[in-house]
């Protein structure tokens, strides 16, 4: 493998995304109603109807939950559901990058195709396995981007807008690593499913469609945690995370079988 | 320098290419003429090494390529039919990443020697979205000549050029064989390959004929004179074919003779048996078919 050359298509894939703003819609606006419904739900909502989110017998388990762990006792009840409610969709701000990497992804290959610029990058000695490494980067560092100026702004708001010391919350292990683990591994998974299906579809809706598949598990376990009270813990974190980056390293393998030259080169019109 | 042996290649039932046979030489300008499906553009991914041959190989100063084409592609400057660029990006940004993609050691140095060779340094700077059609072929020229490879295919590389741009693609093309690099070009463009090329492929799924333009024309038409004459030529035919002239046309005040193999011998006893029989002889020169006419015919004829 050369790094040479995953370095300079890697960089033009970077460059080429400056020259497309409105691909990032998707991830922002997942993102920014990641950031708006914990604000909506702890914040606004309560201070509109006058309602202590305290009083409410359906958030006394989320109470509970959080008096357990040690640093949180030191919150008063309403800061601490506060802390529940905002942990609890960071696994929404997950999608951001997942969106983001889907929309990235499934442009890579047939952008290159409908633009007619993929037979002179086949013709230079660029094997298939930089090629797609360098497509899978080049959405996935912009994502990963993404979800860490989401993650700073969802910060800032509880620490501007919550009670005292709920964006501490954000910052525990548990939500470092649904947001730096979880969360790449996802969009990863995302996007290299993405990328296998655009080598094999002509349309950039196609590979959507089918890399929205991720997001299914994902929304599941945000209902769970609403829903059922299931807690998100360090250990299923790095289960989820251990279990991505197998599936991704299959898909990996898989994308370079997938790709097919002279399929592309042919068949495609 | 690059050579194909008996190429063949099916899609499913379909046979595109069957047993292709020819090498291209260093110093040479090759062109594979053919009607549209006739194969051309994949056997010029064949021998790019973008595509596998079904049966058959292509070798490179004498090796076989399967199983390196990476290695013959480092070796070969492809022009794709369409210029493939990558619109947002410059035209500086454009070769730069492909001359990074071919490992070259100073990169930036050879995208200004290329960009100063094909006369763009002073667009380096803009999208190549924003650039006339010639010139973003002229940036893909520069693109496939980047990496300074010994071989260079061009697929199509004057189609829907203006005259100007078309001429200096040409130009261009007379370099490279002027550099001893072995060019070869397809194209739909006779008058072009009439000009340019040392040797032409009628291809049509199978190679029809292979030569040099004017062995081709004599293959077709055989070799023909043609005299002008003051006054109407009818009268003077019995004169010519008592020289020995077998194949005669009249045609207004011309007389179209064709001439056996070595029958050149007898233009000057053709001419003095017009000059004893009274005509005046304006102009004797030889007849050469156009490249269009030879194409139609050999297709026509499957190159019998």
């Amino acid at each position: 493998m050369s790094g040479t050359r995953v370095l300079a298509l890697l960089g033009k894939e970077l460059l080429d995304l400056r020259g497309r703003p409105g691909i990032f819609l998707p991830g922002l606006l997942t993102g920014a109603i990641a950031i708006f419904l914990p604000i909506l739900v702890a914040v606004i909502i309560p201070a509109v109807t006058g309602e202590r989110l305290s009083d409410s017998a359906d958030l006394q388990i989320a109470l509970q939950l959080y008096r357990d762990q040690p640093w949180a006792r030191l919150l008063d009840p309403e800061a601490a559901i506060q802390s529940t409610l905002f942990q609890q969709f960071l696994v929404l701000l997950v999608l951001s990058p997942v969106a983001a990497a889907m929309s990235l992804a499934a442009y890579s290959v047939i952008g290159e195709k409908q633009a007619r610029s993929l037979e002179p990058l086949l013709a230079t000695p660029i094997t298939t396995f930089e090629l797609l490494l360098a497509k899978v980067l080049g959405a996935f560092l912009p994502a990963l981007a993404l979800s860490l100026a989401c993650f700073a702004v969802d910060v800032a708001a509880a620490a501007l807008l919550a009670r005292p010391g709920v964006f501490l919350a954000l910052l525990t292990p548990r939500s470092i690593g649904v947001l730096f683990l979880m969360g790449p591994m996802a969009s990863l998974t995302a996007l290299t499913l993405a990328v296998c299906v655009s080598s094999r579809v002509n349309d950039p809706r196609s590979a959507q469609q089918l890399a929205v598949l991720v997001v299914l598990p994902l929304t599941a376990l945000l209902v769970a945690q609403i829903t059922v009270g299931f807690v998100v813990t360090v250990p299923i974190i790095l289960l989820i995370t251990g279990v991505l980056a197998v599936v991704n390293a299959g898909l990996i393998r898989l994308g370079v079988s997938l790709f097919d030259r002279e399929t592309i080169l042919t068949r495609w019109k | 320098m690059l050579a194909a042996d008996a190429l063949t290649k099916t899609f499913d039932a379909r046979v595109a290419v069957e047993g292709v046979t020819f090498e291209l030489a260093a110093g040479e300008i090759f062109a594979l003429v053919g009607p549209n499906g006739a194969g051309k553009t994949t056997t010029l991914r064949m021998l790019a090494g973008l595509i596998a041959p079904s049966s058959g190989s292509v070798r490179f100063r004498g090796e076989p390529m399967a199983g390196a084409a990476a290695a013959l592609r480092a070796a070969i400057g492809f022009l794709t039919e369409a210029p493939g660029l990558w619109d947002r990006l410059t035209v500086q940004q454009n070769l730069r990443v492909h001359a990074r993609l071919q490992g070259l050691p100073k990169p930036q140095q050879a995208v200004d020697a290329a960009m100063d060779l094909f006369g763009v340094r002073d667009r380096a700077g803009e999208p190549t979205a924003v650039l006339s059609k010639g010139l973003r072929q002229r940036v893909a020229l520069a693109r496939t000549l980047l990496h300074d490879p010994p071989i260079v295919l061009l697929d199509e590389p004057t189609s829907g050029l203006d005259p100007e741009s078309a001429r200096d693609v040409r130009e261009l093309v007379l370099r490279l064989r002027h550099e001893r690099r072995a060019v070869l070009i397809s194209t739909h463009n006779l008058d072009e390959v009439d000009r340019l090329a040392d040797r032409v492929a009628l291809l049509n799924t199978r190679l029809v004929a292979l030569d040099s333009p004017d062995s081709l024309r004599a293959r077709a038409f055989g070799s023909r004179v043609r005299i002008t004459l003051s006054s109407a030529s009818t009268r003077y035919v019995d004169a010519v074919r008592q020289a020995g002239a077998r194949d005669v046309r009249e045609e207004g005040h011309r007389l179209s003779i064709g001439l056996e193999p070595e029958g050149a011998q007898l233009v000057p006893a053709l001419v003095r048996a017009l000059v004893q029989a009274g005509a005046d002889v304006e102009a004797v020169e030889r007849e050469e078919a156009s490249l269009e006419q030879v194409y139609l015919r050999l297709m026509k004829d499957g190159g019998s």
